[in-house]
């Protein structure tokens, strides 16, 4: 089995690094998603990331602008519907919760990608594409961005995991400490909205939403202590991608739904695991 | 200017606790305030809270902000924390509290995910945010507070897994953590039975006794008349504010409880006699 994954590497290495990559990003911002219990925020955001893309190529067929369908504009277009999604799905909105806030986002952003694309050629499938997730095409420039933003997030979090760790946990508190809630808020939905929209488009919303809360949400369960989550979240990220990826390329399956069950059987397995966390 | 600011910083160097063999000292003599409320008015839109509160702390005293639900006792606490802004005039911290550093808050309940075990050792070292210190200073800080409410022993256990009244110790740790010269605490013994209430007030007036300044919001009449230097009486808006011996009289309580009675009362006892 891995001697097939190796004899693959040549062509898909760019797929690979990538999708361990995001793995390792994601579940690292994952950890504060989790920390706050807001599953299913994060789903509104992928779906929102996904809005914008569909919202690009929808223009690029609409004014015949090639532009538009580019993957820089393509990326760009991600980043601010997920990071608009952020901002918006941490408020309450005329005394309505912020759970209903967040459905709005994730059933407005579903149902308009849709219609967007609906009447174009080859548009439903792209939608279709971005839900269902598909690694294989990643290039290298992609492999180097999520270089970067994982540089960026390990480095983020080592100078700023004690405030941004507050913050999450009880904004209330963290304000009266002398931090600037909306700043800090400001702060952590450009960094989500920059995690899910950089990784929608290369791995669509299956593997983000999965990466971002199932990492995580296993970590908890092993974990006595939440410091703990900082490493083990991650090695559980790489653990299931990379068994997922190879386990892919031997039978011939999808690389990210392999990993996403990867990801809910360790969860499974966990959830019946006895543990004593007191 | 400058020469004021000066003055404030000499006078801050006498009334501040000083750590001297492990204890903070105070002195009592100052007259500098640690808060001066001057003519404070809080209003929810047009709904108006709290009119013209004045008053002022000193160091080494130890405040109960007393009345009823909705009166407006967490509103001016929260006030006091840059929580909510003034409607009309102002109060003024010390300069050596203004930049929030030796400011302790104890909340009322933890907002953090019960789902998620966090140590007490962590719980805890989530005061020190804002404050910027070495690893060994925090070491130091963590022991500090952790000892002085008799947790060590609990630091690696998991916070969700304590009793409530252990859980309210905890609490009041992440605020001594960050050394400061003020607490403020809002409503800390709800929810405690009153062994656990007991001992958590000991522990306050300890500490209050070595020089922290507490500012504690309540319910609790008894427990006021026990423990209060100073108390703040809020009704209908108006905050009458002074000496827990001039203000906690049977003739003021009637007006603002309808209650002359409270059990071991010693200021009450004294208005009757």
């Amino acid at each position: 089995m891995f001697n097939d994954f190796i004899s693959s590497w040549g062509l898909f290495y760019p797929s690979y690094i990538t999708g361990w990559l995001v793995a390792f990003s994601l579940s690292l911002v994952g950890v504060f998603v989790v920390a706050r219990d807001q599953i299913f925020i994060s789903a509104a955001v992928a779906q929102a990331s996904s809005f914008g893309v569909a919202l690009g190529l929808w223009l690029s067929l609409a004014t015949g602008i090639a532009w538009f369908g580019s993957d820089v504009a393509l990326m760009n277009s991600a980043v601010l519907f997920a990071v608009l999604a952020a901002l918006f799905s941490s408020h309450s909105i005329r005394r309505d919760s912020v759970e209903a806030v967040t459905g709005w986002i994730f059933l407005s952003a579903s149902s308009g990608a849709m219609l967007l694309l609906t009447h174009s050629p080859h548009g439903t499938e792209e939608v279709h594409r971005l839900l269902a997730s598909s690694l294989i095409g990643a290039t290298q420039f992609d492999m180097w961005v999520f270089v970067g933003f994982a540089v960026f997030t390990v480095g983020m979090l080592l100078r700023y995991w004690q405030p941004l760790l507050l913050f999450t946990l009880d904004p209330r508190m963290a304000a009266t400490t002398g931090l600037s809630v909306w700043r800090w808020g400001i702060f952590k939905a450009l960094w989500l909205g920059l995690a899910v929209g950089l990784s929608i488009r290369v791995s669509g919303m299956l593997y983000v939403f999965a990466c971002l809360v199932l990492p995580a949400l296993v970590a908890k369960r092993l974990c006595g202590e939440i410091g703990r989550l900082l490493w083990v979240t991650p090695i559980i990220a790489l653990f299931a991608s990379g068994f997922g990826f190879v386990f892919a390329n031997h039978y011939d399956f999808p690389p990210g739904q392999v990993t996403v069950a990867v990801l809910c059987s360790l969860l499974v397995l966990v959830w019946l695991l006895p543990i004593n966390k007191d | 200017m400058f020469k004021e600011w000066w003055q404030s910083l000499v006078s801050a160097k006498n009334i501040f606790p000083v750590e001297q063999g492990g204890k903070p000292i105070i002195h009592q003599e100052n007259q500098i305030p640690l808060l001066q409320v001057e003519n404070l008015s809080l209003a929810y839109g047009k709904r108006v809270i709290l009119e013209n509160v004045s008053f002022e702390v000193h160091a080494g005293e130890f405040w109960f902000l007393l009345g009823g639900n909705g009166m407006g006792k967490t509103s001016f606490l929260n006030c006091l924390l840059g929580l909510i802004p003034a409607q009309h005039g102002a109060y003024h911290l010390h300069p050596v509290l203004r930049s929030r550093a030796r400011i302790g808050f104890v909340p009322q309940q933890c907002s953090f995910n019960p789902s998620l075990a966090t140590s007490v050792r962590e719980f805890v070292s989530l005061g020190l945010v804002g404050i910027e210190t070495h690893k060994t200073e925090r070491e130091a800080a963590l022991h500090f507070a952790l000892q002085q409410l008799n947790l060590t022993a609990f630091a690696k256990r998991n916070y969700w897994s304590l009793s409530g009244g252990q859980q309210q110790r905890v609490r009041v740790a992440r605020a001594l953590v960050r050394r400061p010269y003020f607490l403020l605490m809002d409503e800390p013994t709800n929810g405690l039975d009153l062994a656990v209430q007991s001992a958590l007030l000991e522990d306050l007036a300890r500490l209050q006794q070595e020089g922290l300044t507490i500012l504690l919001v309540s319910h609790d009449l008894q427990l006021a008349t026990q423990y209060a230097t100073h108390v703040a009486l809020f009704n209908e808006g108006k905050v009458q504010a002074g000496k827990a011996s001039d203000l906690l009289t049977a003739p003021i309580l009637k007006q603002l409880y309808g209650t002359q009675q409270l059990p071991h009362c010693p200021h009450c006892l004294t208005a009757h006699v």
